[in-house]
């Protein structure tokens, strides 16, 4: 089964083969994860869209119809339940700041953590994190995951010329807050 | 003479990504062009920076962790989904939205307003829990600036009304059972809500500048 391909794997699933989903599962996980971390930053939010991207793929596995490769489809839904995770998190900051709910201080960095990490890295969260949806999704599937812009077009159901323009913009404000950065170190 | 900037092929070029006839162009522009060769500088700065930054990943024990883990949530899942009828989860997310937004939209930042007693029209449209009439009253209220609402006497009207339904109760209860709705499990109803109803919430957030 490990030398069939992704379209093989979902065929053998659609007749009934349940190990062939666990073969998809072994083939992308780190891949997805990948993305998912860069996205939210976080281990733990990480895990959490995991979880959640597997468990979609295997709920819609069975109405799959290979009108894209089926790691287009599995990134779509990795992208989309990242970006839903963002806006999740933007209600749960909403909700944080004031003291009538009392959620739980959930997934935050401890200060070591914080202390311990790579500066840099930081400061590339950061700045990744700033940027608008649609520029953080082309960044990361351009930049990190060096995909064609005909797939992440596919992905993300967008032009390409549109794409090109968000990948400019993102890697520009990126630049552009790392020099902030520097030069605020400076003095 | 009007120059045609090459902006959205100049971090392809920093990251080595253009193919042979497309770097050739690239460069023969950036040769007459200071913007954009200002432009690769820039971005190649950031791109050695981006290079330089790494993240540690996980072990390979996580790795190996997640397919049981997908299985292990796919039957509870199953589980779960055997004992929920659909007409509940159907009746259950809606409401758990409206719910969401409702608490949301009553976080009126109290520095700015008076501890008064909230109007009356307030007060029974959220006894009530009739959602539009709850959005208009507030929305009248904050219009007025005098804006005020006791958040203790909203949530117990809230919880009475989700209470009062027959059919609510029972999918409500282990979110309230008998406190106030303060203390609903608001992280639980976040988690569940769908990309739709995410959607939903920060759009009414957004209408009404909150967000």
């Amino acid at each position: 089964m490990t030398d069939s391909s992704d379209l093989e794997l979902v065929e053998l699933f659609q007749k009934g083969y349940e190990e062939s989903f666990n073969e998809l599962v072994r083939r992308y996980q780190e891949k997805i994860y990948w993305i998912a971390h860069r996205f939210v930053n976080d281990h733990d939010k990480a895990d959490d869209i995991v979880q959640e991207v597997f468990i979609k793929v295997y709920s819609a596995l069975k109405q799959f119809r290979g009108e894209s490769s089926v790691y287009t489809w599995l990134y779509r839904i990795t992208v989309n339940v990242a970006l839903n995770a963002l806006r999740k998190q933007r209600i749960r900051d909403f909700i944080r700041i004031d003291e009538f709910f009392e959620t739980a201080d959930d997934e935050n960095e401890q200060p070591d953590a914080i202390l311990e990490k790579n500066e840099l890295q930081k400061l590339i969260e950061e700045a990744i994190a700033k940027l608008p949806a649609k520029q953080k999704a082309v960044f990361i599937l351009r930049y990190h995951e060096q995909l064609p812009y005909e797939e992440i077009s596919h992905i993300l159901n967008t032009s390409i010329g549109g794409l090109k323009a968000n990948y400019f913009h993102a890697a520009k404000k990126i630049g552009d807050y790392i020099n902030r950065a520097h030069r605020t170190h400076e003095l | 003479m009007h120059i045609e900037h090459m902006n959205y092929d100049l971090m392809d070029y920093v990251t080595n990504r253009l193919n042979e006839h497309e770097r050739k162009r690239v460069e023969e522009h950036l040769q007459n062009c200071a913007q954009c060769t200002a432009q690769v500088n820039e971005l190649a700065a950031a791109d050695t920076v981006i290079k330089q930054s790494r993240v540690e990943g996980p072990t390979s024990f996580y790795f190996a962790a997640i397919l049981p883990r997908v299985r292990e949530r796919l039957v509870s899942r199953r589980r779960s989904e055997w004992h929920a009828s659909n007409d509940l989860a159907n009746i259950f997310f809606p409401l758990a939205v409206s719910v969401l937004l409702l608490l949301l939209l009553i976080r009126i930042p109290t520095d700015s307003y008076s501890h008064s007693t909230p109007s009356d029209a307030l007060h029974q449209a959220v006894k009530d829990f009739n959602e539009d009439e709850v959005v208009q009253a507030i929305e009248k209220e904050y219009a007025g600036v005098s804006f005020s609402l006791n958040l203790e006497v909203a949530a117990a009207g809230v919880a009475e009304h989700l209470q009062g339904d027959k059919f609510l109760k029972s999918a409500v209860s282990k979110q309230i059972e008998n406190e106030e709705i303060a203390e609903m499990d608001v992280e639980g109803m976040i988690s569940d809500l769908n990309a739709e109803q995410v959607d939903q919430v920060l759009s009414g957030l957004s209408e009404r500048n909150r967000i």
